[in-house]
């Protein structure tokens, strides 16, 4: 049970009132058609799994319903900030390390 | 034409299913033997319309307060209010503008004072409000038995305005707002009312609670 | 009287009330306890030895503790469908006219068959699972069924739970978790601060180990100190205090279960409300202050009734008033058990001798015995009890300074109690549910906790601190700061420390396993988990036979699985197996403790998400007028809808489901029905980007699409698949209205949101749904028309002015509506829209209308029956998250030159897409026409192959049709659409096999001719 803080009603609120939405920042390719099947195979179905800070999307669903995006580490499940679709994120990736 | 239409609330449905004495058989309390310490009642029939638009823009805000008279709330989780409207902040581009006036008077204002990317759909159909009102002891239980939302740190609401919150309630949802006379107003959807009516009923059975409103036509 | 005196009561419990007598019964036999006892305390007092009968071996066991750890004494308490297992008898507050019962002991406590027939202990081993019960499994039953008998683990109640549960959800800034003196502490000063706190135990009353204490704070009794804290603490309206509450679980991000126990104090007849209240807290801190189980020593026979922790006796004598025996030998290996037998002397009962492990000892504890007279015996052990169903002598023999060897002769010591300790163990099973890795300590002895990702910390004896006037200072200092870093005051403490008489202790000596003259494997049971068997040669077996994993000892020996998670038994089981592996405790480590710390309640956890609460239903507004025509309802999600509307029957009865379903398919087709389509999700879509928006997530284009039309649409996923299907209308300039399937409706909302929000945000639309707003009541069928011009005058309803596919505002029974031309049933039908408020009237100014047409209502199962006859599929139904458009014969709705690439027209192109052989929609007509083939039946070409079969498709929707006469099917079969004709075999689970043909799967109308009738 997280306590995920939603940047868009800012407050901690509880994750039932969430869906998750698998991974964060993946950009639709803009000419799919001019793609490999193996490229496009990519986009849709691989996904990172790392032992340690994940950038995953959430929606605000019995909220705002705002889609957001967390940097959750996934040993601890502590979630180090949330920000807005647009925003940058507050920590870059070289200082959120490789775990713990 | 029009005298021959019933309109039916809501809430209509529930009122027909729990008389006093199908409530309270199941009860901790005998009906009649106390003063009910919680009294759910709808507030039926109010305009309800979800107006989306961009709180950046001036004139869209200028605009609102020249139709309501009160300022759009882009503060997350608060809500304006003045005695015809009620505007509650759903998320940063979506608002609920519960209000006495005729709707299609309202929308028809809001449109013309209004400009640019907007949205304003009529919901009234789809939407009731239930205030609660009891001892504060009884109303914060009863949040604290129906909803993960943590309601402690609100304060009391003023003339003028308040908190809201869209959020879970027990296991569907309403928009939960406090009341400056102590008491709390929940915004449900119409087709889950049934279900929260009979939770609320439930959840209140320990302080004595009942349903205010006229029988189903 | 046949009652059984209390010849064990004392004069003066501290915490019990001698003149408020409770009757209540044992075993059938009644008993008398007084107020403020525990089942334990009151068996005690009434001299009951043996509680129970031990899990393999059929031993006799009593009590032992005072609290949760106690291994033994598990009771069934009442009776009925209230009646409730696996209690432990120091955790239940006795109240009149309660009824306990051992869980353990088969046939009878007293008389244990097991234990005289002696055979368990050689039919289980370490690891008599693995080794006995492993093959055949198809025996594990029978084997199952045996043990649990044996062993007893209680009864479930049979009948429904007349109970009620129910649930909170909490917000504190601090939770204090334990009321000992540290968790008073640290409440104090927290609520002091101004934070939100709340604070809960899992006694009857707060106050921790000094309800049992003997010492004195602020120059009064430790008793009457707690009665005055606890004064104090009900001052603060910012403070809320949870007695008998048990915080059973630490869970991510600070939120903790706590189950309240309400009324399971009082009788029956005393209790209202709910009986047990599940809180689940979100603490910004928490404090954790859970103390300390004393460790018991593990000698030969260390199990025998009688064998107590030397803690326990004191809190029997101290609180209660109970003195279990009259003659004891106390066993430790540390100064703190010293008071025991300074409160056993103060009892006015016999210290026969004190066996101290330790060779030189030296301290004001040794003093104070001495000076009372007391035989003190250094460097000795207890190295075995004697007797049966109660101690009767202890076996004692010096040993040597490592704890390891006898090195004397033994000495044989009349007794009738062994109070043991062997030292303390910090309850840290919260703290290792954050997942924090508990940190062996050399100086307690024990492990503490690890470091935790939580917003928590430890304070008092869970932190190994065990000097009072220590606990107090950490459990303020913890209060305070637990406060600050939530938001409140300085973090320093504003209280004055209360001054405790207290005194030095002497280092213990760490003694996990007494020897005993005979090596461990040889000599008798040294037991080191009571509830489960497993003693310390079990475990050195196991550790000989190759297992180095405390994770699979504790797997392979059952140690710590028992109801008591190991309590009393884990860390010495942990250091026998060390020592085995000649490892230090560090390096072996301890098992993870995981929720539940103590057990708990399904109807806690259920609450009150039961029954019509269960789950929510929805209602449309007509559902009144359903209920009053006595329709069936079908739950399509939490939806309830008609199924269908059972008639009388001319002949007598109610018409079966297929009865009423031909006549509604037939009035449909013949003259005129009515469906209830208001559960179809609806969403309201606005902005200048909006036919853009919606063409890029439809298959097809609805840049065209001119105000006053609709189109149909498949949505896919990204992967090509179709997700969800409905018709989409332009009311106006950058107007539209998007309609779902009944299921689909929050996916596709949600899906909409998450283009626009993360991928297109610069694409100006705004999504509001409407699913709740419009009620929409379905008219179909050749008079469908006629019906509609009764009620609606301001629509042009002739039918080239109003075409299939078009929609109209105007007023229909009085309401302004929103007339759409489709059709889900291939005939003539308008879906009528109104504010819900007046849809029960629409309705019913329908109904009325219709009558003249013999209007008939039908519900879902006709209108399943109909589209599928017009072959229009069922997302969901017929197609399962891997069809494609093409798959489905639909490729008609893809539009091929459409400039943005759509959701999902990229995977079309896949191979996988591509390739021959995708399941494909067809039909079937099975050649016996009163076939109705079995929904999600299997099909296969050749019935005769050997199983398993080759597998070339399935039945997704499967009717009798009585507008065609014969039953029929669609269904999804490999490369179908190029087997037109051929006979297919549907092989069935009662060894049927029923033959169908592959046909179109439109089996009526096939031009569309119908909804275009005059």
């Amino acid at each position: 049970m997280l306590l995920i803080h939603c940047p868009h009603c800012r407050e901690d609120r509880e994750e039932e009132e969430f869906s998750y939405n698998g991974e964060a920042h993946i950009v639709r390719p803009l000419d799919p058609e001019s793609l490999s099947d193996e490229a496009w195979g990519d986009y849709l179905f691989f996904r990172k799994n790392p032992r340690g800070v994940h950038r995953e999307m959430w929606y605000h669903a019995v909220g705002c319903r705002r889609y957001f995006y967390a940097a959750r580490n996934t040993l601890s499940y502590e979630i180090l900030h949330t920000y807005c679709v647009g925003e940058k994120p507050q920590i870059d990736a070289a200082n959120e390390g490789a775990g713990a | 034409m029009s005298n021959n239409i019933s309109m039916e609330t809501p809430l209509m449905h529930a009122y027909g299913n729990f008389s006093h004495h199908e409530y309270s058989a199941g009860g901790e309390i005998a009906f009649g033997e106390l003063l009910f310490d919680l009294v759910v009642k709808e507030m039926p029939l109010c305009s309800h319309l979800n107006i989306r638009g961009d709180a950046g823009d001036d004139a869209f805000c200028a605009g609102i307060l020249q139709v309501l008279g009160i300022a759009l709330p882009t503060q997350p989780g608060h809500y304006h209010t003045s005695r015809t409207h009620s505007l509650y902040w759903l998320g940063p581009d979506d608002w609920l503008l519960v209000s006495r006036a005729d709707s299609i008077d309202l929308q028809a204002q809001l449109r013309a004072a209004l400009s640019g990317h907007l949205s304003i759909v009529d919901v009234a159909g789809g939407q009731t409000i239930i205030n609660l009102r009891g001892s504060a002891v009884a109303l914060n239980t009863l949040l604290k038995k129906s909803s993960l939302y943590d309601f402690g740190g609100w304060g009391t609401a003023v003339e003028g305005g308040g908190r809201c919150v869209q959020t879970t309630f027990a296991k569907a949802s309403a928009v939960v707002a406090n009341r400056p006379d102590g008491s709390y107003e929940l915004v449900v959807r119409r087709t889950f009312a049934d279900y929260i009516a009979r939770w609320l009923l439930d959840a209140g059975s320990e302080f004595g609670c009942r349903i205010e409103g006229e029988l189903g036509a | 009287m046949t009652q059984i005196q209390q010849i064990n009561r004392l004069a003066g419990g501290a915490r019990v009330d001698s003149d408020g007598v409770i009757n209540f019964t044992y075993n059938g036999r009644p008993m008398q306890g007084v107020s403020g006892d525990t089942l334990a305390s009151a068996l005690l007092a009434n001299g009951v030895d043996v509680v129970g009968r031990s899990f393999k071996y059929g031993r006799a066991r009593g009590i032992v503790g005072h609290g949760a750890e106690e291994p033994n004494a598990i009771m069934q308490i009442g009776s009925g469908a209230s009646s409730v297992p696996n209690l432990k008898a120091t955790q239940v507050e006795l109240y009149e006219g309660l009824e306990s019962a051992p869980v353990n002991g088969w046939p009878s406590v007293d008389f244990d068959l097991m234990s005289i027939a002696g055979f368990f202990s050689r039919l289980m081993p370490p690891g008599f699972y693995y080794k006995t019960f492993m093959y055949p499994a198809k025996l594990w039953m029978t084997y199952e069924h045996f043990i649990r008998r044996a062993a007893g683990l209680g009864r479930s109640p049979v009948g429904d739970d007349p109970d009620s549960y129910d649930k909170l959800n909490q917000h504190a800034d601090v939770l204090v978790i334990g009321a000992g003196p540290a968790g008073l502490m640290a409440a104090r000063e927290a609520a002091r601060a101004g934070a939100r706190v709340m604070i809960v135990d899992e006694q009857s009353e707060f106050g921790g180990s000094l309800l049992a204490s003997t010492q004195t704070i602020e120059n009064r009794s430790a008793s009457a100190w707690v009665d005055l804290m606890v004064a104090e603490l009900k001052t603060f309206a910012n403070l809320q205090m949870l007695p008998r509450s048990t915080a059973f679980g630490y869970y991510d991000h600070n939120f903790i279960g706590i189950l309240e126990r309400r009324s399971d104090h009082l009788s029956l007849s005393a209790a209202t409300g709910s009986r047990q209240r599940l809180h689940r807290v979100r603490a910004k801190r928490v404090v954790l202050a859970t103390g300390a189980f004393e460790r018991p020593l593990v000698f030969a026979h260390n199990d025998i009734p009688g064998v107590m922790q030397a803690s326990s006796v004191s809190t029997y004598v101290n609180r209660y008033g109970v003195a279990p025996g009259s003659r004891m030998v106390l066993f430790t290996c540390n100064d703190s058990a010293y008071q025991t037998a300074l409160d056993w002397h103060g009892a006015g009962r016999t210290v026969v001798a004190i066996v101290d492990s330790r060779a030189e000892p030296n301290g004001a504890m040794l003093a104070a015995v001495e000076a009372l007279g007391m035989e003190v015996m250094l460097g000795c052990a207890v190295i075995e009890a004697q007797g049966g169903k109660r101690v009767k002598r202890a076996l004692v023999a010096p040993i040597n300074a490592q704890g390891t060897e006898v090195v004397g002769s033994v000495q044989r010591i009349a007794c009738d109690l062994i109070a043991c300790s062997g030292g303390w163990s910090p309850a840290i099973h919260l703290s290792s549910h954050t997942g924090a890795k508990p940190q062996w300590d050399e100086a307690i002895v024990g492990f503490k906790p690890g470091t935790s990702t939580q917003q928590e910390c430890s304070a008092g004896a869970c932190a190994g601190t065990y000097r009072l006037s220590e606990c107090f200072a950490e459990g303020a200092q913890a209060g305070a700061q637990a406060a600050h870093k939530s938001g409140f005051g300085s973090g320093v403490g504003l209280f004055p420390q209360p001054p405790v008489e207290e005194h030095d202790e002497y280092p213990q000596q760490a003694l996990f396993l007494v020897p005993h003259t005979q090596r461990s494997t040889r000599a008798p049971s040294q037991f080191v988990d009571m509830q489960l068997d497993v003693t310390a040669g079990s475990i050195e077996i196991a550790v000989r036979e190759g297992f180095e994993s405390i994770e699979h000892i504790k797997r392979y020996t059952a140690l710590g699985f028992g109801t008591d998670q190991g309590k009393l038994g884990n860390i010495n089981g942990m250091a026998i197996l060390a020592k085995a592996l000649g490892q230090s405790m560090a390096e072996t480590g301890t098992t993870i403790f995981r929720p539940a710390y103590t057990p708990t309640t399904f109807g806690a956890i259920a609450g009150r998400d039961i029954g019509e609460l269960f789950d929510p239903q929805r209602h449309t507004a007509m559902h009144r007028w359903h209920l009053a025509r006595g329709a069936e309802f079908e739950d399509v999600g939490q939806w309830k809808r008609p199924w269908y509307y059972p008639r009388s029957r001319a002949s007598g009865g109610v018409e079966s489901l297929r009865e009423a379903v031909d006549r509604e398919c037939l009035a449909v087709r013949n003259s005129v029905g009515i469906l209830d389509a208001s559960t179809l999700g609806k969403i309201d879509i606005q902005g200048p980007d909006t036919a853009e928006f919606i063409t890029r997530m439809y298959t097809n284009s609805y840049l065209k699409l001119a105000p006053g039309k609709c189109r149909y649409g498949v949505m896919l996923k990204e992967d090509g698949m179709i997700f969800d299907d409905g018709v989409c209308a332009c009311l106006g300039d950058n107007h539209y209205l998007m309609y779902t399937t009944t299921g689909g409706a929050a996916g596709v909302l949600a899906w909409l949101e998450l283009w626009q929000q993360t991928e297109w945000p610069d694409m100006q639309v705004y999504f509001t749904s409407v699913t709740d707003h419009w009620s929409t009541a379905t008219i179909s069928g050749p008079n469908a028309r006629r019906v509609l011009a009764k009620v609606c005058d301001d629509i042009d309803l002739d039918r080239q002015a109003f075409g299939f596919m078009d929609w109209r505002d105007g007023t229909v029974a009085g309401v302004a509506a929103r007339v759409f031309r489709i059709s889900f049933t291939g005939e003539l039908s308008y879906e009528i829209n109104v504010p819900a408020h007046y849809g029960r009237h629409l309705w019913e100014a329908l109904i009325a209308a219709g009558e003249a047409f013999d209007i008939t209502p039908y519900g879902t199962e006709s209108m399943h029956v109909l589209r599928a006859e017009k072959g229009f599929i069922i997302v969901g139904q017929d197609t399962d998250g891997s069809m494609t458009p093409a798959d489905m014969n639909m490729d008609w709705v893809v539009a091929k030159n459409k400039t943005f690439s759509f959701i999902g027209k990229r995977s079309l192109q896949r191979s996988d897409a591509l390739r021959d052989q995708r399941k494909q929609f067809v039909g079937l007509k099975p050649l016996n026409p009163n076939d109705v083939l079995p929904e999600g039946a299997q099909v296969v070409f050749d019935p005769q192959q050997p199983i398993p079969m080759s597998m070339q498709g399935h039945v997704t929707s499967s009717y009798y049709s009585a507008n065609l006469g014969h039953a029929f099917a669609l269904a999804v079969i490999k490369g179908g659409i190029n087997r037109m004709g051929q006979v297919v075999h549907c092989p069935l689970a009662d060894g049927r096999i029923l033959a169908a043909e592959i046909v179109s799967s439109v089996f009526y109308d096939p031009e569309g001719a119908r909804q275009h009738v005059e």
